[in-house]
């Protein structure tokens, strides 16, 4: 019974931090970019202020919508919040950990691609149509470049549980098999840029539809079901990002606080990053972007090939 | 000596650059030439000794290829005295310089007894030869330049490979001089040495032209200056075969000479099929001769592949093809000043508008096809002889085809060339036959009957001995 | 050390594959520099602890040749080429990222077949190099303009030197220096017939040069 409840909060404490901190990470981006512009930019808790704004106003739905257009957005978070349940971050353990859900971990965000794209067909709407393709083709990219990171882990870990792979318990071999490792997390970085729509394969704060690809998907989304999406993408973010900080962060201190403090100094670090590449580069072409996602596969394949040679050691 | 062969002509291009006149610098190109030619001469008689740690150092079989070498640049720098008079336009100060560098790179191929060396030695005569080629700087001249100097150096960037994996075969040897190299070759790893030898046969078979690294071979023999592609087909090809009959000769050492041989066979019967069926449709002259030359590269490879009397047949007609192709050139260079052309259609009547080079163009002609009493036809059935008995019978089939189809090929070619209706009168004397343009083409002529009629017995003994280096008898 | 000789290895790889992925002429002559200039500090990773004066010649000539002046020149040889992009490379960009990736699974396969006689300093030495020059021949055909396929020609001369370098203390200093100038001094004809070609046609791709055929 007690753990039973022990379960539970922790459960609570992880949906809870997951929550309350990924917006922060937008924030951080925001402020990063515009020191770059020379400008003040919007305070660090700005995307709090959007998404409470935005949870009390109304929705507006567009006649030719059916309820796969209302569903979406909800679906969307809640996929990307469970994903969250399976990656431990920092202090917190993942609560939820089983054989094989890395599968359910790719999965997840599938769904919430899936339904966000179904979404943007249901408008009708030739504009949403065009940005449901191009998100339908570079996530089959960067599926593939996932799954061949995860099979790389998996053979050096000899796990297939997230926190079997780069949990509290696992000490990645980095002296042995650290250019794998270093592949890994470049390839996965990419990734992670391709997957929140960051510059350089979409640019989040655009507004020309014919080159966008996110945003543009959710054009005629509002109120609360805008904010649920906002709230997704802030979530996806943090989610990847803690995965990466997981490989990057090999050791652990096993005060819970201090291994909190330096995953949160970590992702922060992450979101300046982020930020310093938004401001240095310019997006790139579309014909260019699957380019950009065959060089994370190649990354991955290469680590792969890296691991099998020094692997089991 | 040996090391001031190498570096006179060096030296001499460096006086290139300083020497005022036109006259002044042929009449010293010449002058290293024959100096070049008679030290060689002295070697016949003496042999020069070794140098620099062993380093360099002249054996039978180098010093076969170096006499060739030697008598036709004296040839050819004879031959320019007349054919660079005409060539008022372009700068002849770059063209003798990278001329006597080329000669120096060929020399230093022939002397060199490490493979290292004789790697940067033949590298030096790719580059070398490619700005030759471009000597016109027409749009054509380019692109040939272009293709030679692109596939040439991938290829010898795989005989650099092929090398360095040679080098770990000889780990426990520690050395790549050729004299360690043979004395140990048991030594020699199997599995690196039969990659090195795979590598080595592609990148110097593509030096030679072996079908199928060949495409360049055409292109730039049909647009390099007529002298310059006597000097290539007959002088630096060689170089090539001497290359790869050294990874013959450690492979015979080493007791791989079966696996060398079966590459080689292939190599040689594809390099004939691929001639014979390109020279067929070909209308103009100068790629015909590149063909041809393939062919004879493949005739080469094809004797080493053979064994027994073949490796004598193959040296022998080395000797053969290196005068008869710098002939063929050499006419085709004259052609070329008369007619602006080198197609054979704007090419007919040779006989009757310059009867000189006419007979010239009918003797190399019958000397490159392997007509009696040409030495060509005696060395062509040394080969045959050797496959005969060698139980090879597909392949003495398939060569004698070839070879006919080839001097069917030839001759429609020529024949049309020498004995049409001249198209127009030559509008003006300023391109008469003059006699340094015949008399240099008369002496291969000769030299190639002689090899024909009549082989000295100290030549003849260095054959033999050149040849027991791979086995034979 | 070994760790550090890895990653430079890895990096040397990785350099290669941006240079395929690149379609400005100006970032792969600048990528190949860099990557020579990585290449050149291999040796002392190498013989880290043995180091001796011939190889540091060795590196530092190659450095500077490589890494600086063949860039330099064969900057020199488009300075009048207006075109300078990749524009319709002979195979897609991204068919020859997927096989160079390919190239890079089959040499480690190849070279976890090859047995080397003596151990080596990183088991990644070799297939690295293999995977150099594989690249470096794919670019070589792939491309269309003239100076792409130069520096092709030198990716595969880096692989090859990659190579070398596991031999560099049996090969006397004497035939390394000698191999490195044929090389430069082929990139030099090379970037002076690119110029030829540049001046010939008003352009570098080689696409065009098709007159001489049967």
């Amino acid at each position: 019974m007690a753990q039973k409840i022990l379960a539970i909060i922790s459960l609570w404490l992880h949906l809870t931090f997951i929550l309350v901190s990924s917006p922060f990470l937008l924030g951080v981006i925001g402020k990063t970019k515009a020191f770059f512009a020379g400008k003040w930019g919007p305070p660090l808790f700005q995307p709090y202020y959007d998404i409470a704004k935005l949870l009390r106003k109304g929705c507006v739905y567009s006649t030719t919508t059916t309820w796969i257009f209302r569903a979406a957005p909800m679906i969307a978070l809640a996929a990307v919040l469970v994903s969250g349940f399976l990656v431990p971050m920092g202090g917190f353990n993942a609560p939820a950990q089983f054989w094989g859900d890395v599968i359910l971990f790719v999965y997840l965000f599938a769904l919430a691609r899936f339904f966000i794209i179904l979404a943007a067909l249901d408008t009708g709407s030739s504009f949403e149509g065009i940005g449901a393709s191009r998100e339908a083709t570079f996530s089959c990219l960067s599926e593939v470049a996932l799954f061949l990171n995860f099979t790389a882990l998996a053979l050096i870990s000899k796990n297939l549980s997230i926190t079997g792979l780069v949990g509290g318990g696992v000490s990645l071999p980095w002296q042995i098999i650290g250019p794998a490792l270093t592949l890994v997390v470049i390839s996965f970085f990419l990734i992670l840029l391709c997957e929140n729509s960051r510059i350089p394969v979409d640019d989040p704060a655009t507004h020309l539809e014919l080159t966008m690809i996110h945003e543009v998907m959710v054009l005629d989304h509002s109120g609360v079901d805008l904010a649920y999406i906002l709230y997704g993408g802030a979530v996806k973010l943090f989610v990847l990002g803690s995965f990466l900080m997981a490989i990057l962060i090999p050791f652990k201190t096993q005060n819970i606080f201090m291994d909190t403090g330096i995953f949160c100094s970590g992702m922060t670090g992450l979101a300046v990053a982020i930020g310093v590449i938004e401001s240095v580069m310019a997006r790139l072409r579309l014909n260019r972007v699957p380019y950009f996602l065959i060089s994370a596969v190649i990354f991955a394949v290469f680590a792969l090939i890296i691991t099998l040679v020094r692997g089991g050691h | 000596m040996l090391f001031v062969l190498i570096v006179l002509p060096l030296m001499m291009a460096g006086l290139m650059f300083i020497l005022p006149s036109k006259r002044a610098r042929i009449s010293l190109l010449v002058l290293t030439a024959l100096f070049h030619l008679s030290c060689v001469v002295c070697f016949w008689k003496i042999a020069p000794q070794t140098q620099w740690h062993g380093f360099l150092s002249l054996d039978v079989l180098g010093l076969l290829i170096l006499s060739i070498i030697s008598v036709l640049f004296v040839v050819v720098s004879f031959y320019l005295i007349a054919y660079l008079k005409g060539e008022e336009n372009r700068s002849t100060r770059f063209f003798i310089a990278c001329l006597l560098v080329f000669l120096s790179a060929m020399t230093l191929v022939t002397v060199s007894r490490h493979l290292g060396l004789l790697w940067i030695a033949i590298e030096a005569t790719t580059l070398f030869s490619a700005i030759l080629i471009n000597f016109h700087r027409t749009p054509r001249g380019i692109e040939a330049t272009w293709k030679f100097l692109l596939i040439c150096s991938v290829g010898i960037a795989m005989a650099l490979l092929g090398t360095l994996f040679l080098a770990v075969a000889a780990t426990n040897i520690k050395s790549l001089l050729l004299e360690d190299l043979l004395s140990n070759a048991p030594a020699l790893i199997e599995s690196w040495l039969k990659l090195s030898v795979i590598f080595l046969l592609i990148g110097y078979g593509t030096k030679m032209g072996l079908v199928p690294m060949h495409s360049w071979k055409p292109d730039t023999y049909g647009e390099a200056p007529g002298p310059v592609g006597a000097l290539m087909s007959g002088a630096l090809t060689s170089c090539a075969f001497l290359a790869i009959l050294r990874v013959g000769q450690i492979c015979h050492q080493a007791d791989q000479m079966a696996f060398f041989q079966s590459i080689t066979l292939l190599l040689g019967m594809l390099s004939l099929f691929v001639a014979s069926v390109f020279i067929l449709g070909q209308t103009d002259f100068k790629r015909m001769l590149g063909y041809s030359s393939i062919e004879h590269m493949g005739i080469l490879v094809l004797g080493v592949g053979l064994g027994g009397a073949g490796f004598y047949g193959s040296l022998y007609h080395m000797l053969n093809n290196a005068f008869a192709k710098g002939l063929m050139f050499l006419v085709a260079g004259n052609l070329y000043r008369y007619y602006r052309n080198s197609k054979a259609h704007h090419i007919q009547g040779v006989l009757h508008s310059y009867p000189q080079t006419g007979i010239l163009l009918l003797v190399g002609f019958l000397c490159v096809t392997g007509f009696p009493p040409f030495g060509t036809f005696f060395s062509e059935l040394l080969i045959l002889n050797a496959a005969v008995t060698g139980k090879h019978y597909i392949v003495a089939f398939l060569y004698v085809l070839f070879l006919g189809i080839i001097f069917i090929g030839m001759s429609k070619i020529v024949l049309k060339m020498a004995f049409g209706e001249p198209q127009d009168k030559p509008a003006d004397d300023q391109y008469r036959e003059s006699i340094s343009m015949v008399v240099p083409l008369v002496i291969l002529g000769l030299i190639g009957l002689l090899l024909g009629i009549f082989i000295p017995s100290y030549l003849s003994e260095v054959l033999q001995r050149a040849s027991g280096f791979l086995g034979g008898q | 050390m070994e760790a550090w000789l890895d990653m430079t290895l890895v990096l040397v790889v990785l350099l290669g594959l941006f240079m395929i992925g690149s379609n400005r002429l100006g970032a792969i002559i600048q990528i190949f520099g860099l990557q020579s200039v990585v290449l050149g500090t291999i040796p002392f990773l190498m013989y880290f602890s043995k180091i001796e004066i011939h190889i540091v010649i060795v590196s530092l000539v190659a450095m500077v040749l490589k890494g600086f002046l063949m860039p330099y020149f064969l900057f020199w040889a488009i300075r009048h080429v207006s075109i300078r992009r990749e524009v319709s490379p002979l195979i897609g960009f991204g068919s020859t990222l997927f096989l160079s990736g390919f190239l890079i699974a089959g040499s480690f396969i190849l070279s976890s077949r090859l047995i080397f006689p003596y151990p080596v300093m990183s088991d990644f030495i070799i297939p690295a190099s293999f995977s150099t020059i594989m690249m470096g021949f794919l670019l070589l055909i792939s491309r269309a303009k003239a100076i792409t396929q130069v520096v092709g020609y030198l990716v595969m001369e880096n692989g090859i030197f990659l190579f070398a370098l596991l031999l560099l203390e049996k090969t006397p200093l004497l035939v390394e220096m000698g191999i490195l100038l044929d090389v430069f001094v082929g990139a030099l004809v090379m970037g002076i017939v690119v110029n030829h070609i540049s001046d010939h046609f008003e352009h570098t791709d080689t696409s065009h040069l098709t007159v001489l055929r049967d």
